[in-house]
């Protein structure tokens, strides 16, 4: 873990361990929670093996119109505990610098008295990718808070 | 660098907040009187209080008082400390962990 390139979270979710495995590995579970609406997802492949295939796109519109998400591997799973892929390969194992950032995202389970103790570890890329990704622009939206403040303030009328 | 990760995480906790995060978006008109900011939400000045103390503490907004009247201001600078590369990961990250618990404990989704 370094905490200049990589983010980890964990939350204790109110459900079984089996169930939150099977949001993750069953395709018609997955693509109800991976995109935020109203974009809406499709899995292409969801091989939750190592070396297995993850391949999502995604629908801004009416889903006729599906453009490539994520084109990446899984790398280590561990029934019911562990989820590891990277998206520096591909599903056909081959190498990518893929936008907008290289990562390798890990995922662990564990029983909680409360259902299932959740845990996500992201390792990124070195800085340069990142300078790269700034001068590509690859910053709006709420990647800029400020500015999406200032956009929100604007478009209200005062009261 | 890793100071500057402690700071990333009080902010994102001050702004994970509801209550602050709409205290935020009305300073983002300008500067506004604790009374006339509070009289917005549905609970007492003390409880409020917590909320703007918090606010203050991470940088976010600052206070003057002025005879008996304290003034909140938004401090844009330290609002774009979350304007960066591995804070978007984050919220992306963030944003889909809690689409993940919502989708696994909706009953209509998961039967028996």
């Amino acid at each position: 873990m370094n905490p200049d390139l990589d983010l980890t979270l964990e939350r204790i979710i109110r459900a079984p361990r089996a169930v939150v495995w099977s949001a993750w590995t069953e395709p018609s579970r997955f693509e109800k929670w991976w995109v935020p609406a109203p974009t809406i997802c499709r899995v292409d492949h969801l091989e939750v093996r190592p070396g297995g295939a993850l391949v999502t796109r995604m629908s801004e519109g009416d889903g006729d119109d599906f453009v490539p998400q994520l084109d990446a591997a899984f790398l280590v799973v561990d029934e019911l505990e562990r989820i590891v892929f990277t998206n520096a390969i591909d599903s056909a194992w081959r190498p990518r610098n893929p936008e907008p950032v290289v990562m390798t995202a890990e995922i662990t389970l564990a029983d909680h008295p409360d259902g299932t103790d959740y845990r996500v570890l992201v390792r990124h890329g070195d800085p340069a990718s990142r300078d790269l990704h700034e001068k590509l622009g690859f910053f709006d939206g709420w990647g800029s808070v400020t500015e999406q403040l200032a956009r929100l303030t604007e478009s209200e009328s005062p009261q | 660098m890793a100071q500057y990760s402690a700071q990333l995480d009080e902010v994102f906790v001050a702004l994970a907040d509801p209550t602050r995060r709409e205290v935020i978006r009305r300073l983002g008109r300008g500067p506004l009187s604790v009374s006339d900011l509070g009289g917005a939400f549905p609970m007492t000045l003390p409880s409020f209080m917590k909320h703007i103390r918090t606010l203050e503490s991470t940088g976010l907004i600052r206070t003057v008082k002025s005879g008996r009247v304290r003034t909140c201001v938004l401090n844009r600078e330290r609002l774009a400390v979350v304007d960066s590369w591995l804070a978007e990961q984050r919220r992306i990250w963030e944003e889909r962990t809690d689409r993940l618990e919502s989708f696994v404990t909706d009953p209509k989704e998961n039967h028996p």
